[in-house]
């Protein structure tokens, strides 16, 4: 039997790694390694007061801060019944977009391309195609500054808080994003052409399941309280506060996270899932982009999650800018936090990560101290499903060799952006 | 003169400082073209593990025994280990409560198979190797981080603050969250640099930069008693990002 073994995934937020066994032409154990160390955030946090749970939670990942950092803030204000106002919400929202333009920036520009263009990095690709990473920058350092502005800080946001943020920004800050988006929406047409000409990875086709949260309401990351996991067609909703049936999880030897599966059938969370769950998202000059990307949904291909980042990045570009006109248009009001009523409750949140879903459900006391937390991310989520799509690339291979093989189940882990940081969770065995 | 070598490394953290470097996005080509980056795994796929190097970045803190091998092998390859962000320097978010029971925890988390895990309590850096340079936050600030490999260029130390976030809180003139509104702020015992970003935004600070060195922790404790805020919650706020009596 002989081994194929990627010991340590670069390119890659945390510390993973692939194994696939090979007996001839037939393929064994496959198993995606997760060895970051186990940090145990969530028995660390119990007993912690509410205003403590996101700042510390956020650390989970310094990529996904925003969306850990909020959805940790929506469970909290679910558990004790606050209500935001519709400003906060239209900032959230705006954060969150700042967050994902970031992140699908780097992961496709800085990350991802290098594979597709025979770089070993962005550094290398840089000498190559100068357009490309700048315009890769250009793009990061537009999400940054939205976080920025609006979270007060590009990782680790501290501005937002339960019921609201400490300070809104003012008029002239976010005259400053508008400009800035303005200019940086140019750069759409860019993105989509730059994706559209790199060679076809067609190297994985099986038939996936997804799982998304339903975007029907307006498509916000941030808002939606209902998962629809598809698979054939076949659709089902999950309500929050169900989550646990969405995540049947296991702890397996070769891994520090858990495998998830719906209905004992693997699926993928993350862009490529939000626009198979909500096609009606692609319209107009999303679809034009989509049609240039080859893009069809529902893709059978994880490869196709980074022409789904693209599009979603040219999408967010305009949906930021959209909120940003309207808050000027309605004039920032300077509101301050509502005081905080803490109950004996238990609050979950399910929100869109850059990554895909992620959860976080805890349970307080009557003075507002944790007594249980629980957080599920997406490549917690995604784990069984990478190796499902791993295997597939192994068997769909004709060739043999290490080096083939190798590339190929790098770039497919790459697809999926995982962030090993996240998936080393923190959940309650139950 | 050659340019000088340089890795650039995570444990087991958030990877932020990591992607701090990444984000100073109008000095990274620029960056790259005054050191020669030889591993920086999160970036690139084409690594030399083993090269002796001028100049070794190193985030997170140390949870396991490989953390602790790799951190040692950093060490024995470089000439100057420098410490990025709070959990590298200090220990940082899982750092708090390291006396907890360990093997709970993981068996509350991961079951069975979590007691068969290789992990053990946070440490800072220091704990396990000798460190040159601490650069700290959470995560670090950009500035300090280019800060740091300007002067290194010239050969010189980088000097960061040395005095409390609430010295920067005083001087942008902000209304003080403790004194006028009783809240829990630790801005006069945290180090400073950050150009007191919570207190700015009306947050307190939660200490997130690590403990600065000549802090007067009894008359803030004080202060904080005479507030009405108990001694269980400041003590907890306390070890949020460094360990209880951390030292450097």
């Amino acid at each position: 039997m002989k081994t194929v073994a990627i010991e340590h995934l670069a390119r890659v937020e945390g510390h993973g790694g692939i194994t696939v066994e090979l007996e001839g032409n037939t393929v064994g154990n496959v198993h995606f390694d997760v060895f970051e160390g186990a940090r145990l955030l969530e028995p660390l946090v119990r007993g912690k007061r509410y205003d403590e749970v996101a700042p510390i939670l956020s650390r989970i990942c310094a990529i996904c801060s925003v969306a850990h950092s909020l959805t940790s803030l929506k469970a909290t204000e679910n558990a004790f019944g606050i209500a935001i106002s519709r400003q906060t919400e239209m900032l959230r929202d705006l954060l969150y977009l700042g967050e994902n333009i970031e992140s699908h920036s780097l992961h496709l520009f800085l990350l991802a391309l290098p594979d597709y263009l025979n770089c070993a990095s962005a550094i290398a690709l840089a000498a190559a195609r100068p357009d490309a990473v700048l315009l890769g920058l250009r793009l990061k350092k537009l999400g940054n500054r939205i976080q920025e502005v609006i979270g007060g800080r590009a990782i680790h946001p501290v501005n937002a808080v339960p019921g609201g943020f400490g300070r809104v920004p003012a008029t002239e800050q976010l005259i400053e994003l508008r400009d800035a988006l303005s200019e940086g929406i140019k750069d759409s047409n860019a993105v989509i052409d730059l994706m559209a000409a790199l060679p076809d990875t067609d190297f994985c086709h099986c038939n996936t399941a997804f799982a998304a949260l339903d975007s029907a309401g307006g498509g916000s990351y941030y808002g939606g309280e209902e998962v629809i996991a598809a698979t054939n067609g076949d659709r089902a909703i999950v309500r929050a506060a169900d989550y646990r049936t969405l995540a049947h999880e296991q702890s397996v030897p070769h891994s520090h996270a858990k495998h998830s599966t719906f209905r004992g059938k693997p699926f993928m969370v993350g862009s490529l899932a939000r626009l198979t769950i909500n096609p009606h998202r692609i319209t107009g000059r999303l679809a034009l982009a989509a049609e240039r990307l080859g893009l069809h949904l529902p893709a059978d291909n994880p490869m196709d999650n980074n022409k789904a980042q693209a599009l979603e990045l040219i999408d967010d570009l305009a949906r930021a800018l959209a909120i940003v006109e309207r808050l000027l248009r309605e004039g920032i009001e300077d509101e301050r936090p509502p005081a905080v009523q803490p109950r004996a409750a238990t609050g979950t949140a399910i929100t869109e990560a850059p990554r895909g879903l992620l959860i976080h459900s805890y349970t307080y006391d009557a003075e507002g101290r944790t007594t249980s937390a629980d957080v599920i991310t997406p490549t917690a989520l995604n784990a069984a499903s990478m190796e499902m799509h791993f295997r597939q690339a192994v068997e769909q291979c004709a060739e043999r060799d290490d080096t083939a093989l190798r590339r190929r189940l790098e770039m497919i882990a790459r697809a999926y952006d995982p962030c090993i940081s996240c998936s080393v969770h923190l959940v309650r065995k139950r | 003169m050659s340019k000088p070598t340089v890795g650039i490394f995570g444990l087991t953290g958030c990877a932020g400082d990591q992607l701090v470097i990444l984000n100073c996005e109008d000095r990274l080509l620029e960056l790259v073209s005054l050191i020669d980056v030889r591993d920086f795994l999160v970036a690139s796929s084409e690594n030399d593990s083993s090269c002796p190097l001028d100049v070794a970045l190193v985030e997170g803190a140390v949870l396991s025994q490989k953390d602790a091998e790799r951190l040692k092998a950093i060490r024995a390859r470089a000439k100057l280990l420098v410490a990025l962000g709070t959990c590298a320097v200090w220990g940082g978010v899982a750092a708090m409560d390291r006396d907890a029971d360990r093997r709970r925890c993981l068996e509350e988390v991961y079951g069975e198979l979590g007691l068969k895990y290789d992990s053990m309590p946070a440490r800072a850096l220091h704990e396990i190797v000798k460190v040159d340079l601490r650069i700290t936050g959470c995560p670090i600030e950009k500035e300090h981080f280019l800060a740091a490999i300007a002067n290194l260029l010239n050969g010189n130390a980088p000097v960061y603050p040395e005095y409390p976030v609430c010295t920067e809180c005083r001087m942008l003139e902000n209304n003080c969250l403790l004194i006028e509104r009783g809240e829990l702020c630790c801005g006069p015992i945290t180090v400073a640099g950050c150009n007191a970003r919570c207190p700015n935004l009306r947050i307190p600070c939660a200490g997130c930069r690590g403990p600065v060195s000549d802090a007067n922790s009894q008359s803030w404790l004080a202060a904080l008693e005479e507030k009405g805020i108990d001694r269980l919650r400041i003590a907890g706020r306390l070890r949020t990002f460094a360990p209880e009596g951390a030292v450097q």
